[in-house]
């Protein structure tokens, strides 16, 4: 299992506007009244739906791409010590460097987890 | 791809070329008396030959008007200097007058230019874990 899946599926729910929201206040909100009603009370008032659109895949894909950089790194590292290893043409400290810098940007990506999980927390911390 | 340590290119590429220059130098001691080569006349002092490269492929990460160069070791040159001729008429390699040639090597050269290229490689090395604890220590901007 890839330690790094994990992380991914915990980053990327966190990144949708809507998860943030937690269950018990989307019951405690008012019901919306449907835009038919409001058109009869007073018409044109209402702002055209859907003129703003939701970007999607901005923030969240930027994060799974770094995920993926960071996995990637991973498995240059673990191929380069495979080589060295299985007597290949790799020397020593091509080996150690790409294990350096796998081990750097792994810890990279823990503190950016923990900077988006800080912030969550923030958030959920938030008096509504 | 992300660029954790940045100019670690160059430097790895210069650990390689010392790294080269070293097995050179190991193998001119070797055959520091070497009579007879595969081409029937003695051994032959070999040198490095180090070469900048343009590395294009990290061209977008440097200051503008800078391109990142790269060591390398395009051939390994024979030294043109005579072999050293000792008078020895017993050696199976010796000539009609009692000289056999031996290998154009001075050992002292040799050691001095082993420092060297181990010395290089250990500056390299330092510029390695110099930029690896610079990075380290940028992500400790992040713990409080």
């Amino acid at each position: 299992m890839n330690p790094l899946s994990a992380l991914r599926s915990l980053a990327v729910p966190a990144m949708r506007p809507e998860s943030m929201v937690p269950a018990n206040l989307e019951a405690a909100k008012p019901k919306s009244i449907p835009f038919t009603e409001l058109e009869k009370l007073s018409p044109g008032i209402l702002p055209l739906p859907n003129t703003v659109q939701p970007t999607t895949g901005g923030f969240e894909k930027m994060v799974t791409d770094f995920v993926g950089e960071v996995t990637a790194k991973q498995g240059e590292a673990a191929n380069s010590v495979n080589g060295l290893m299985s007597g290949k043409n790799v020397s020593l400290h091509q080996t150690m460097i790409a294990m350096e810098e796998a081990s750097i940007s792994f810890q990279l990506m823990v503190e950016v987890r923990n900077k988006l999980l800080e912030s969550y927390q923030e958030l959920m911390r938030m008096q509504v | 791809m992300i660029n954790i340590l940045t100019g670690i290119d160059s430097t790895s590429s210069a650990l390689n070329a010392e790294r080269i220059r070293m097995d050179v130098v190991s193998q001119n001691i070797a055959n520091v008396n070497t009579t007879r080569g595969p081409d029937g006349k003695p051994y032959t002092r070999h040198q490095v030959v180090f070469e900048a490269v343009l590395n294009d492929q990290f061209a977008s990460t440097s200051p503008p008007g800078s391109r990142p160069l790269e060591v390398r070791v395009p051939r390994v040159e024979l030294d043109r200097r005579p072999a050293r001729l000792v008078h020895q008429p017993n050696h199976p390699h010796a000539d009609a007058n009692g000289m056999v040639s031996l290998p154009n090597i001075n050992m002292y050269e040799e050691m001095v230019d082993l420092m060297s290229a181990s010395r290089a490689f250990e500056a390299n090395l330092s510029a390695v874990k110099t930029a690896r604890s610079m990075a380290l220590q940028t992500l400790s901007i992040g713990k409080r």
